[in-house]
């Protein structure tokens, strides 16, 4: 009987079929192709929302089913319904209902109202006859009548003993749907515990993401600083036809922004000291190098010639002989190199002057205090040394050193140079402004007078806590150091502990524990910061701050303007040297690791790979290029 | 522990006018504070399958199914609402396929049985039907060619 009109039919409702299946599975059996004309006789719309659901059938069924454990083994979703659908309070309300009692208008409502002062409304309506009835009808008993003891109210109705099974049927049932409810809430409770745990930890990682953007942002303004100062050098320097061998681009002390480094520089591990410059037998004392890659100087104790060295290569390229005691502290900007020792001078030398191929012999050099060769006669220039003859013949003599500068009683502890001007301070607790033209001195400071003259009384506090500082001031200065992580300790003997100047502005550290800022148009102190309870050792400043570093294991950061401490970051041991930027400060702690502070998370770490085996004294760095040197007579490189 | 699950009958039962109201206000407000929980995303999918219009059966099914997606404990259960909600709607292959996925799991189930029977009973009763209205059509369609057929030859 099937007609092919018929059979195509068919054929296209099976395929219609087989389409809504999405013939995931082919059980295209009687059943289903039989009932397709009923689907379109039987007007049933079929809206998206429709084949929407069946579509998402077949993906679900692919889905795993596990055991159910936890609520859903046991509360299953129908308990739950029954018990949380509002019909399940129905009973309660059933079971008040019983317990109504038919008692004469009481004008319950009226009375309540009255008590909050409020009028009730129903009496509005002014009907007085009946609102005689509402009052409380106990009092309308005539008096005449006996009054019976009232009856309480529970005896006057009685239940019924079905009734009170089912209303016992029905509360425990009721009790057990409040235990139903009980799980549901805590399961609820327990995932928005979860949740919340998550979102807060999620909260917590972007608040970290902010503080990397503020430290960005610094970095940035820095480097700024320095394409600006960059940008005058260059354009200033067009101009200038000679270059004394005092001229230099913007202070390498000062400058802010990204150095000029080899890209290689930029493959070196974080955190990792990849070049180390051991030829030093003792404790390095002072460093300072002209930028990345390029020229080291280094001293180290009992030695009175510094050795320097070629950045690029990690050879030493040389000495620099002159001195007759050691080296307390040194400065190197660009070619030129200040070193200050304990032989209580001053020496200003050429780099470019120490030849490569000088021979490490235990030729002395003979002493050339005097020899004005600041011209660099190239001619002049001789290659060897080797000869024995320490003849004091002008032709070998070693011609770095350029000229000395004296005037000190003791040793020079600390210095600091910028363009022609230099400030010492020494053990003879003074402090001198030089001009480096001339080789003068230009100025002298007496902080002995200063401590007995305190410019003004207030400034922060603490006066009391100065540690037997003006005691300290009186005869040799000598106070002996906390022991460094290794357990070894000295005297400390500078009574200046760090100079640093900046235009007029000039700021120590000394050995009363004080920070005194002068002024070097007058030779005086306008300002002491007092809070270091033993000397300090190092310091730097910038425009807003100053951070000291002191014997006292601590490192205090003051703000420049108030002169209150900003902040103090404690140590285990003294602190021997410091040097900071916008983002971080760098300190050598009298520990192995060199310690980094970062400003703007707080957050401290180190650096100990492939690290000083003893206590790091001193650290420069410039950008992501760091040199430390240490007890172990080590200098290392690192990469930041 | 086995499933408590209601019987088929049980769909049938619809909840009034204003108890689904309640529900679905219920489950609103916690679309509202975008934090909805199970037992009442469920009480409203299984008040609205029970009714019998139509719409709210497939919009019952359609959180169901959100149910299903999202709580893997959950499943069994859903399974068996599911079958039934298709059941009810009229898409027995889909009906069968839950159901074949519960048995598979738990085999003594009796609801599951239940249902399955009638979801197979109501499958075939509904293809006889569907066979008998191809075949009227057919006759039908027969009559028709055969008078245009004889108008054609009589012509």
């Amino acid at each position: 009987m099937m007609t092919p009109k018929i059979m195509s039919h068919a054929a296209t409702v099976s395929s219609k079929s087989n389409y809504l299946k999405n013939t995931g599975r082919s059980t295209a059996d009687f059943a289903t192709i039989a009932r397709a004309p009923l689907r379109f006789t039987v007007n049933r719309r079929i809206t998206s929302r429709d084949l929407q659901i069946v579509e998402a059938a077949n993906e679900l069924l692919e889905a795993e089913v596990p055991e159910p454990e936890g609520v859903a083994s046991n509360v299953s979703l129908l308990r739950g319904f029954n018990a949380t659908i509002p019909s399940a309070e129905k009973g309660k309300s059933r079971r008040r209902q019983t317990r109504n009692v038919d008692a004469p208008t009481l004008g319950l409502k009226k009375l309540g109202l009255n008590a909050r002062g409020l009028l009730a409304e129903d009496d509005h309506d002014g009907q007085s006859v009946a609102s005689e009835d509402d009052i409380v009808l106990v009092n309308e008993t005539t008096p005449k009548a006996k009054r019976k003891p009232r009856q309480s109210l529970a005896t006057t109705k009685t239940l019924g003993k079905e009734e009170l099974k089912r209303q016992r049927s029905e509360i425990l049932r009721d009790k057990e749907n409040i235990q139903v409810k009980r799980t549901l809430v805590n399961n609820e409770i327990a995932e928005i515990t979860i949740k919340i745990e998550a979102l807060d930890s999620i909260r917590a990682k972007l608040e970290q993401d902010l503080l990397k953007l503020q430290e960005e942002e610094l970095e940035l303004e820095d480097e700024l600083e320095g394409v600006r100062e960059r940008m005058e050098f260059e354009s200033s320097s067009n101009k200038l036809q000679t270059s004394s061998v005092h001229h230099l681009p913007p202070s390498s002390r000062r400058k802010r922004g990204p150095a000029f480094l080899p890209s290689e520089h930029h493959g070196l591990p974080p955190g990792v000291a990849f070049m180390t410059l051991s030829s030093h037998s003792a404790p390095i004392t002072a460093l300072d190098f002209s930028e990345p890659y390029g020229t080291l100087v280094s001293a180290a104790q009992e030695d009175p010639q510094p050795r320097v060295w070629d950045l690029l290569s990690g050879q030493e390229i040389g000495r620099l002989r002159g001195h007759t005691g050691t080296i307390k502290c040194l400065q190197v900007e660009d070619h030129v190199c200040l070193t200050g020792s304990e032989d209580s001078t001053v020496r200003l030398w050429d780099l470019r002057r120490v030849e490569e191929d000088e021979y490490l012999d235990i030729v002395t050099y003979s002493d050339a205090i005097g020899s004005d060769a600041g011209d660099g006669d190239v001619a002049e220039r001789s290659r060897s040394i080797r000869n024995g003859s320490s003849s004091g013949s002008e032709m070998g003599k070693e011609t770095a050193f350029v000229r000395a500068l004296e005037g000190h009683s003791k040793a020079v502890t600390s210095m600091y140079f910028e363009d022609d001007c230099l400030v010492t301070g020494a053990s003879d607790k003074t402090m001198r402004q030089w001009d480096l033209t001339t080789g003068q001195c230009v100025m002298t400071m007496d902080i002995l007078w200063a401590i007995s003259h305190p410019p003004n009384v207030s400034s922060s506090g603490l006066s009391n806590s100065l540690f037997s500082g003006t005691a300290a001031s009186i005869g040799t200065f000598a106070v002996p150091t906390p022991p460094y992580a290794d357990g070894t300790w000295e005297m400390y003997q500078d009574f200046v502990g760090a100079v640093q100047f900046w235009g007029y502005a000039l700021v120590s550290g000394s050995g009363d524990g004080a920070v005194r800022l002068w002024d070097m148009r007058t030779g005086q102190p306008h300002r002491t910061l007092l809070g270091h309870t033993a000397p300090v050792t190092c310091l730097q400043f910038d425009e807003t701050h100053v951070v000291t570093g002191s014997l006292d294991k601590s490192l205090r950061i003051w703000d420049l303007r108030s002169g209150s401490i900003f902040d103090t970051l404690k140590y285990d041991h003294a602190v021997t040297g410091l040097q900071f930027d916008s983002r971080k400060i760098i300190a050598a702690t009298g520990e192995n690791p060199v310690k980094i502070y970062n400003r703007t998370t707080m957050q401290h770490s180190s650096l100990l790979t492939n690290g000083h085996t003893r206590p790091v004294e001193r650290i420069r760095y410039m950008d992501r290029y760091l040199v430390s040197g240490g007890r172990d007579a080590t200098v290392k490189i690192w990469a930041l | 522990m086995p499933t408590e699950l209601p019987y088929a009958a049980d769909a049938e039962d619809s909840l009034s006018y204003d108890e689904l109201q309640v529900l679905r206000l219920q489950y609103q407000k916690e679309v509202s504070q975008s934090h909805i929980t199970v037992q009442t995303k469920f009480n409203y999918a299984w008040g609205l399958i029970k009714s019998p219009k139509r719409e709210h059966q497939v919009e019952g099914v359609g959180l169901l199914q959100d149910i299903y997606r999202n709580e893997a404990v959950r499943r069994r259960e859903c399974l068996y609402y599911l079958a039934l909600g298709y059941y009810k709607m009229g898409n027995y292959e889909e009906a069968k396929s839950f159901v074949d996925r519960l048995l598979e799991k738990e085999p003594t189930n009796l609801q599951a049985q239940s249902l399955n029977n009638l979801i197979e009973d109501k499958a075939t009763r509904d293809g006889y039907i569907g066979m008998a209205i191809a075949g009227g059509a057919a006759a039908v369609g027969a009559l028709l060619l055969t008078s245009l057929v004889r108008r054609a030859v009589r012509k």
